[in-house]
């Protein structure tokens, strides 16, 4: 049996280990790359990230197998060329495998044989890529930093041909390499023939055999860096350890189990077929204690699958203060209040409805004008308003304001304008404070709900207002009595929250969420995990015919706004630095659930 | 005479891909009312302007929009110093006077101004006015011309089937890349060079279409990207500008694209 080249994953291990500056995450980049690659070639490809800590035996696998591209998890700046350029550098040589190369039987081949052939089909595939995208020269050749030298060495001389079949302006006076050269490029014509490398591989192997230097194919790596091991040119004896397709295939599988997925709905109609339940759990311990009533799946990125009924939410009462805290922090600015009322009522989402008696129009109306012909005809002056015209006024939309009361929320925000500082919760209270009146004026469906969360076990889920409730003294107390505690468990909060609004029989259903910034909680390390979770629950809800949208209080920097705009999409999410701002900012989220 | 401002002296420049200017003559003979599908600038209204020059007949051209109702087309009741006049709206003066009347983008129009189309493209060819209980018959040199983007519009916001069902259709895609680089070369007075590279960029973004990207760019957008370059701006700043930037906000896609179109200089 043939030996197997090295794993790529111990190639971008020592990637990483070289570098570090600059790194960037497979994910970052992900859609981006998506995009680029389906640009060029009109092709989606499925891509997985590939593990550098090969932990994950499914990750193991060459750069191409199956029809699926891999990519390292994480790349650093390299060569003076910053990470995207390296990832993006990888792709489009792989894309040009895909494109280009034919697998070939490694039965019998030596390791020095295949890794030149692999050389000569790496630059056989990126001049043909070439030939319709001239500019991909420029990304990949500075890479190609081989220099030449006396040593004999069998890695280096590769390292200084790949460089010399693609850097036309490189001097290398070694034979070999001069040899190498001649033999490509006089082959120009035949570069269509995937069989051209196997050719001038197998000439150039032997010569090398000759000049008797070695190749330790177990240290050998392909270079430069973004070029991928060629694993995935040949056919090799052994299966691969995992089938092809193995990508979307577990997913369904898991989903089919019984799981503890199926639970929320019992939690959830118990809880709902007594209410007394939440306002006065069991355990009298704790006033705010509250009931589970739901189970939701969490995705896991890491793993490519949903985590089946993971995160429990715990609905708990919401303890009032006074409804003067809420009233006299509308009082404080009447003119905001009205500003943003009309803001509100300005705002359509449904069918048109007919006007009359208007002073413009497209059409006349005409009791209006026969009154005003008459008027005239009595020498009195006509009212003008003569036309009829149609207009969208009903609003067919429900709001559910999910509010994010995790401790991060009592932090104070200094306000750039100067003003007393205050904290993000204060700030959220305020916002929905001026919201809830407008929409209670305006007679919209809305409710007010508000999380925090304690563990995936217990992602606490306050009621301050329910779609049926009407916006009162006890649930202006409510929103007043919101207090900061705990953490951000975002994604499992918004599926209880599509869930409360899914039934509401509205043209539009619309979740706002309020917070001030990013999800976390106690129990989840990894930073990531939560922000990809969240970015699926909202994908989630979209397809549920539910928008997201989420206004980010206190942060200012624009760095604090990537990761939301991740999980939201960027025309979903709005930065309000200061709250005298949230005027001038709704008409913005008004326009993009209109447009 | 009437419409004599809607004349077309001088010929339009259109390339045709395929046997579409024949086809709409005999159209024309027989009067059919006749459907121009197709993306955005790629071409539509250039034909219709190339083809009512060829016939020699005037050309309304309408561009619809959501607020437009039936009065936008027929006319509307003015007031003046006595008391109402009448106002013929565009499709009345194309009916009355003899015009190909080309309603653009006719989907985007509300219900009431689509059906009102009904009885002009059908045998009767008539077009009532309700309003002035007025039947106007259609003058023999009339022709209905409507342009709409299939890909565009959501299901909701189709034409309905017995509107459809009057017309004949030209599907207008972007034309080959030969013809298309011979057309932005035409248009914005670049080498063919340049408006192969151009079109080839184009041909990436349509990639998109639909994957990040709602509509690839028109041949217009490359004619735009040529007259930048033609005024010496380097063919990636006027992609750039013509290109990248009016079609998306998604910083993502942004720099999908960009490195795309590096990719092909
Ligand atoms: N076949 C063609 N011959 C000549 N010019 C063309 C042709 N196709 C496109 N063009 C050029 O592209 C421009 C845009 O085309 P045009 O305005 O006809 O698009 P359209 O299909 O009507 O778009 P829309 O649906 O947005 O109105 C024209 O001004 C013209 O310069
Ligand atoms: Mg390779």
């Amino acid at each position: 049996m043939s030996e197997v080249p090295p794993r790529p994953e111990e190639a971008y291990a020592r990637i990483r280990a070289e570098g570090g500056a600059g790194e960037l995450h497979f994910s970052d980049v992900e859609r981006q790359l998506r995009h680029f690659l389906t640009a060029l070639w009109g092709r989606d490809v499925p891509m997985r990230a590939l593990s550098a800590g090969g932990d994950a035996p499914e990750a193991r696998r060459s750069g191409f197998d199956g029809g699926v591209i891999r990519l390292p998890d994480a790349l650093p700046a390299l060569a003076g060329q910053p990470a995207e350029a390296l990832f993006r550098a990888s792709l489009a040589h792989l894309a040009a495998h895909l494109i280009f190369s034919r697998r070939q039987l490694a039965r019998g081949l030596k390791p020095l044989l295949m890794a030149v052939v692999g050389l000569v089909e790496d630059a056989r595939v990126e001049h043909l890529a070439m030939r319709a995208f001239p500019g991909l020269r420029r990304l990949w050749l500075p890479f190609h930093v081989a220099e030449p030298s006396g040593a004999l060495i069998a890695a280096d001389l590769m390292e200084r041909l790949s460089r010399a079949l693609i850097d036309p302006g490189y001097e290398d006076a070694n034979h070999w390499v001069a040899k190498g050269r001649a033999l490509f490029f006089d082959g120009k014509d035949q570069w269509e023939d995937p069989d051209f490398s196997l050719r001038v591989g197998g000439l150039l192997a032997g010569d090398l055999g000759k000049m008797r230097v070695g190749l330790n194919h177990k240290t050998y790596l392909v270079e430069p860096a973004y070029r991928d091991d060629n694993g995935g040119l040949w056919e090799f004896d052994t299966p691969p350890q995992v089938p092809p397709d193995d990508h979307d295939l577990p997913l369904e599988a898991m989903r089919a189990e019984p799981s503890e997925g199926q639970e929320p709905d019992e939690f959830d109609g118990a809880a709902r077929n007594d209410p007394a339940a939440a306002s006065a759990p069991a355990g009298e311990a704790d006033p705010e204690a509250g009931v589970p009533v739901a189970r939701y799946p969490e995705w896991d990125y890491r793993i490519g699958l949903q985590r089946p009924g993971f995160a429990r939410v715990v609905e708990c009462p919401a303890p009032p203060s006074s409804p003067a805290l809420i009233d006299g922090l509308l009082a404080r600015d009447p003119g905001m209040v009205r500003r943003v009322a009309r803001l509100v009522r300005a705002a359509k989402f449904s069918r048109p409805e007919r006007l009359r008696r208007q002073a413009e129009g497209e059409t006349l109306d005409l009791d209006a004008c026969v009154e005003a012909a008459v008027e005239r005809r009595l020498g009195h002056a006509p009212d003008p308003r003569v036309h009829a015209a149609t207009r969208r006024r009903f609003r067919d939309l429900s709001v559910l304001v999910l509010l994010d009361v995790s401790q991060s929320t009592n932090d104070p925000v200094s306000d750039p304008a100067g003003g007393a500082p205050t904290t993000v919760l204060a700030l959220e209270r305020h916002a929905t404070a001026l919201l809830a009146a407008a929409m209670a004026e305006a007679g919209d469906r809305f409710a007010v709900h508000a999380f925090c969360s304690n563990g995936r076990e217990e992602v606490r889920y306050q009621r301050v207002k329910d779609f049926g409730d009407p916006y009162d003294n006890a649930a202006k107390a409510r929103l007043g009595g919101l207090r900061g505690r705990y953490s951000t468990r975002m994604g499992t909060a918004l599926r209880h929250a599509g869930r409360q609004i899914a039934g509401q029989p509205t043209h539009r259903r619309l979740v706002l969420l309020i917070t001030d910034g990013e999800p976390s909680d106690i129990d989840s390390g990894d930073r990531r995990y939560l922000i990809e979770d969240t970015r699926k629950a909202v994908g989630e809800l979209a397809g549920a015919g539910v928008d997201v949208f989420c206004v980010r209080l206190g942060g200012t920097s624009a760095a604090d706004a990537r990761d939301p705009a991740r999980i939201f999409g960027g025309r979903n999410v709005l930065t309000v630095e200061r709250l005298e701002r949230l005027p001038d900012m709704l008409p913005q989220l008004y326009f993009r659930l209109t447009a | 005479m009437e419409l004599r401002e809607y004349r077309i002296e001088r010929e339009p420049y259109y390339r045709a891909s395929g046997d579409e200017v024949a086809l709409f003559e005999a159209a024309y003979a027989s009067r059919m009312p006749v459907m121009l599908k197709g993306p955005t600038g790629c071409g539509k209204t250039r034909f219709i302007e190339h083809m009512a020059w060829r016939l020699g007949k005037p050309l309304i051209t309408v561009a619809c929009n959501e607020d437009m109702t039936a009065a936008d087309l027929v006319g509307r009741h003015l007031l003046d110093a006595e008391g109402t006049v009448w106002h013929d709206g565009p499709l009345t003066r194309a009916v009355r006077h003899g015009a190909i009347c080309y309603l653009d983008e006719i989907v985007e129009a509300r219900q009431d101004a689509t059906v009102i189309i009904h009885p002009l493209t059908d045998e009767r060819r008539l077009l009532p006015i309700e309003k002035r209980n007025e039947l106007v018959v259609a003058h023999p040199d009339f022709q209905l011309v409507i342009a709409y983007n299939p890909g565009y519009q959501s299901v909701v916001k189709d034409l309905k089937e017995s509107t459809k069902q009057r017309f004949g259709a030209l599907d207008f895609t972007y034309p080959p890349a030969s013809v298309e680089a011979e057309i932005v070369a035409h248009e914005a007075g670049v080498e063919p060079t340049v408006a192969r590279r151009l079109v080839q960029i184009g041909e990436r973004s349509r990639n998109l279409r639909g994957r990040g990207l709602d509509e690839g760019a028109s041949t217009r957008m490359l004619i735009h990207a040529g007259r930048l370059a033609a005024r010496g701006v380097a063919l990636e700043a006027a992609c750039r500008m013509a290109l990248v930037l009016p079609l998306t906000d998604d910083a993502d896609v942004r720099d999908a694209l960009s490195a795309a179109i590096t990719a092909c200089l």
